[in-house]
């Protein structure tokens, strides 16, 4: 009788049937009438008694209750119905308790939040995907050299071979990571980044395109461009017939062949490039490529198509034997080279284990969240079940059996943490789209934002369900037992005789304890944030403009540049309010910029090792300008591009370098170019805030900009005696009337572009300090709440105390110690297990260790001075209760 | 009433399509009424249980039911066969045929032993 597809259909329709239960009971109930109404008419005609015609009936029926519902139970499915029913009673107890309600909803939500803010920084930099068709058989490849920390790019020869030879991928292609240029046409010119790429990077990567095509074999050196769709919405109005049309990127002019998904920005998703050019359009838009056909010149980043069936370890396997046959042929170049490989769009090498290591000390940071708050839902959930437990035992007297009462305390807490999870997701829109806002200190444009996507709503989900069943498990248990007798009784029930720390202190212990931790954390971010805004940049940021110029992309020759430079100098001094004016390549404190090893000439056969310095080039005037303290010898003068080349060195050079003797009149030797000291500065931070001191080289503008052209272009720094802001729009007029197509870029003053600096520090203050705060108020709260509910038990014992004579002031203190002791023994285990973590917070911490003395110090002290607060209203209530009244209670 | 038989779960099924097979629409009064009759009075139906059993094939699609006047002019539901209900009567009364024999060859021998 029985067939599948029936089958199904029934289970379906029962299933519909648990959504309108009212119309179809109202239905039964007519059906049944008329069945009685038939045969009591029946009964009637044999003779029968109205009256007793329908008792017959009624009885040859079996019933009407159990007739509708034998029906009822037919019509739907049981189990749904009754978890429906229990969701219902669920929420219909939780609205009554709505304070407990609110509590538990908020903790759950701020943990959940918390977590969820994390894991969507985890998700958009650790998990999320390039932009790219079938992104796992795509993967970046590098070369590795024996002996030196891995990974380099690639150099052009070697590209075309692994292109050629590499038989596991379907193809291979190659971009140049950053190139500069300023774009044209309507409006005032904009500086804009892009890339260039092998011809084939499109089909190997499979980017998506809104319009038109990729490149094609043969457009290898053509001014082809695909435009991204932010810069094709932004400059062309979204135009659907772009494609064909020509647009003019730094004076050339390009056609457009497509544009590319509004998704992909680059395939490492930290790079925001707006542009697309084939490869051989780099050497005239970049500086520095000159020798791109070298071997030894590595500057392309590679990625390669998996064919389909391809193992990692075949990659892995070929690439050996590639190596090897390289080795083989270009001894001078590729000796001791080798590949490595991993999925494209993982963060880059050199970042990731700094994110790596912030991540986790943020995971941790809001484990421990989210653990104080559970515990906090927990003692609270314990709480409402000592006041249900007369309930409880009631409904276990009358034959409920305890599994229907444990699933019902659980959907409770499912439904607590459910709504938590709710209230987390909302909380977590918000402070990814805070956390967007931080910028990062670099002079390119990086995308950084991080959103609540699928993955966080997933994990957001399940890490809901779980905190809300784990939350339920202990009360649910514990509500299944109540002593019936004590229960019946009114008396406590799931008081345990002969227990001194009971499950709830447990959790306060384990609550405080983790806050600590967590206070830890929060105390070594503030104070590295306060160390930080301490530290001594080296120069005066207050009165200082920015702002950015790039000529060469503009299609200027070094010797242009300079004259354009020098006379905007001159114009822009001679505006109102201007005190000096200078050109640098890159202002300090952009997070990177140009280095090299050097050598003092004469210390050289003395065997002294070389050291890296950070090279700037400068006009006359630059450090007076920034306010860097000139120690000796002379500012740069009328240097000739020609002439013997002179630099300016900082302390830290000299230090390094010279080994601290006077360093004037000496050469110094890097990158291939030799320099005579004539001047020594002050020491200035280069890079980056938390940076060592590092050595500093300042080089001539003008002697050293056709050498060592800028891929940054150059900056414009304007001392003002007033507010540096009010005279953008004087110094932008200024370049405009210069030249009216000059791209002006990176525009913000000196204290603005400190402040990016102060990126990080700001951040982990922040983060930590939101959660440090949040944990620390959990924690009171659970505090109190044991605190209160260990009077509110011990009423009577109190009063009797008080009967036999004892004082408040010892009631008090009484409670007191009780909160103490559970404090103390918190801090003692949370104290350590701080000091085991703080390691974890070295990577982002500025000027002190990450086992600082002062935060230490004080964590626990705070600490407990706050739980003395916590436990002080409950003291004071215990001793303000009134003896007689307590006796008469119960 | 002691002789009388209680109906096999899953057998008062069958007997529904075939009445319904053989009588057309009907409803559930009419129906225990014919079962009871068709039996020879041997079944003790409390009619009550006629009519989960009418929701499960409705559910499992082999009826369907639509309101309608009784010959009594009372209002009423009636139900009947659908195009799968003609199929499952055939199917599932050739299934319940074999078993009864499959069955009373076991019996037969047994008694006469």
């Amino acid at each position: 009788m029985k067939s599948l597809p029936a089958q199904l259909r029934a289970l379906w329709m029962r299933i519909l049937g648990v959504l309108r239960p009212a119309r179809a009971d109202a239905d039964f109930h007519a059906e049944l009438e008329s069945h009685i109404a038939m045969h009591t008419d029946d009964f009637v005609r044999a003779g029968l008694t109205p009256v007793e015609a329908r008792r017959q009936a009624l009885i040859r029926l079996g019933g009407v209750e159990q007739t509708r519902q034998a029906h009822r139970e037919r019509r739907v499915l049981p189990q749904v119905e009754s978890i429906v029913r229990d969701l219902a009673y669920g929420a219909r107890s939780l609205r009554k308790n709505p304070t407990i309600t609110a509590i538990a909803v908020l903790s759950i939500g701020l943990g959940i939040g918390a977590n969820a803010t994390i894991f969507s920084m985890i998700s958009r930099f650790v998990l999320r995907p390039p932009p790219v068709g079938d992104p796992s058989t795509l993967l970046s490849l590098h070369t590795t050299r024996t002996g030196e920390p891995c990974c380099n790019d690639f150099s052009l020869p070697m590209f075309n071979d692994v292109r050629e030879q590499a038989r596991s991928f379907s193809g291979v292609a190659a971009y140049y990571e950053l190139l500069p240029a300023s774009i044209g046409g309507a409006g005032e010119p904009q500086r804009i980044w892009g890339q260039a790429v092998s011809t084939n990077f499109f089909g190997v990567t499979r980017v998506p395109l809104i319009l038109g095509r990729g490149f094609i074999d043969g457009e290898e050196r053509q001014p082809k461009v695909v435009l991204g769709a932010g810069l094709w919405q932004r400059r062309f109005n979204g135009d659907k017939d772009i494609v064909g049309k020509s647009v003019i990127l730094s004076g050339r002019t390009f056609t457009v062949v497509g544009v590319a998904s509004g998704l992909f920005h680059s395939i490492d998703q930290i790079l925001y490039t707006e542009f697309w050019v084939p490869l051989g359009n780099a050497e005239q838009m970049a500086p520095g490529l000159s020798n791109q056909g070298s071997r030894d010149f590595h500057w392309l980043s590679v990625v390669g198509r998996m064919k389909s069936g391809v193992k990692r370890a075949e990659v892995t396997a070929e690439f050996k034997t590639l190596a090897y046959r390289l080795a083989k042929s270009y001894p001078k170049t590729d000796k001791d080279g080798g590949f490595a490989f991993e999925q494209a769009g993982t963060l880059p090498q050199n970042v990731r284990s700094t994110v790596f290591v912030f991540l986790t000390a943020l995971g941790v940071a809001v484990a421990l969240v989210l653990f104080i708050a559970g515990a906090n839902v927990a003692n609270l959930l314990f709480a409402q079940t000592a006041g249900r437990q007369g309930d409880m035992a009631v409904r276990l007297a009358l034959g409920a059996t305890r599994g229907r009462l444990q699933r019902q305390v659980l959907t409770e807490s499912l439904l607590l943490g459910l709504g938590g999870g709710l209230l987390g997701i909302v909380l977590s829109l918000w402070s990814t789209s805070a956390l967007s806002a931080f910028h990062i200190p670099a002079p390119v444009p990086l995308q950084f934002g991080i959103h609540v996507d699928w993955r966080v709503l997933i994990y957001s989900f399940v890490l809901s369900v779980l905190s809300g069943l784990l939350l339920g498990i202990g009360p649910a248990w514990a509500a299944a037992r109540p002593s019936l007798a004590h229960a019946l009784k009114g008396e406590d029930a799931l008081a345990r005789p002969g227990r001194r720390i009971s499950f709830r202190n447990l959790l306060v212990i384990a609550q405080i304890g983790m806050s600590v931790v967590l206070l830890c954390l929060t105390g070594l971010s503030l104070r590295s944030l306060q160390t930080a805004s301490h530290i001594n940049i080296g120069f005066r940021s207050q009165n200082l403009l920015l702002m950015s110029v790039d000529p060469r992309v503009h299609g200027y020759t070094p010797e242009r540049t300079v004259m354009f430079l020098t006379e905007l100098q001159k114009r822009v001094t001679a505006l109102p309010g201007v005190v000096s004016a200078i050109a640098t390549d890159t202002a300090p404190l952009s997070g990177g910029g140009r280095s090299d090893a050097f050598q003092a000439d004469d210390l050289l056969s003395r065997g002294k090792s070389e050291a890296g310095a950070d090279l700037y080039m400068v006009t006359p005037g630059y450090f007076e300008t920034m306010g860097i303290a000139r120690i000796a010898g002379r500012d740069f003068g009328d240097e000739t591009a020609n002439g013997p080349k002179v630099a300016i060195v900082n302390r830290a050079f000299v230090d390094r370098i010279f080994g601290g003797e006077n360093p004037l009149g000496r050469h110094v030797t890097g990158g291939g170019v030799t320099y005579e000291v004539i001047g020594v500065s002050g020491n200035t931070k280069s890079r980056t805030l938390g940076e060592e001191q590092r050595a500093v080289l300042y080089r001539s503008l003008q002697q050293s900009i056709a050498g060592d052209p800028a891929l940054m272009g150059n900056t414009l720094v304007v001392r003002t005696a007033g507010n540096p802001a009010t005279i953008k729009e004087a110094v932008r007029l200024q370049i405009h009337a210069l030249d009216p197509a000059m791209a002006v870029f990176n525009e913000e003053t000196m204290e603005e572009h400190v402040r990016t600096a102060f990126f990080l520090p700001h951040l982990a203050a922040a983060l930590f300090g939101v959660f440090g705060a949040i944990g620390l108020v959990l924690a009171t709260v659970g505090l109190y709440g044991v605190m209160s509910y260990a009077v509110s038990r011990r009423t009577r014992e109190i009063g009797i105390r008080m009967a036999m004579g004892a004082q408040p002031g010892t009631v008090e203190r009484l409670v007191l110690r009780q909160g103490f002791l559970l404090t103390l023994i918190a801090v003692g285990l949370g104290w350590p297990a701080a000091w085991m973590l703080a390691k974890l917070a070295s990577s982002f911490l500025y000027g002190i260790q990450p086992h600082d003395i002062v935060t230490f110090v004080l964590v626990p002290p705070f600490l407990i001075a706050v739980s003395a607060i916590a436990c002080w209203i409950p003291a004071r209530r215990a001793a303000s209760i009134d003896p007689m009244q307590a006796l008469r209670t119960e | 009433m002691g002789d009388k038989k209680d109906v096999w779960q899953g057998t008062l099924a069958l007997m529904v399509l075939k009445t319904l097979e053989s009588m057309g629409p009907q409803h559930g009064y009419g129906l225990a009424r014919r079962i009871e009759q068709t039996s020879g009075d041997l079944l003790q139906l409390n009619y009550g249980t006629l009519y989960p059993a009418l929701l499960k094939l409705e559910q499992e699609g082999y009826v369907r039911s639509k309101w309608g006047i009784s010959e009594n002019n009372r209002r009423a539901k009636f139900y009947e066969l659908t195009k799968a209900g003609q199929r499952q009567v055939s199917k599932a009364a050739a299934e319940w045929e074999q078993t009864t024999e499959i069955l009373a060859r076991f019996l037969t021998p047994a008694e006469g032993a």
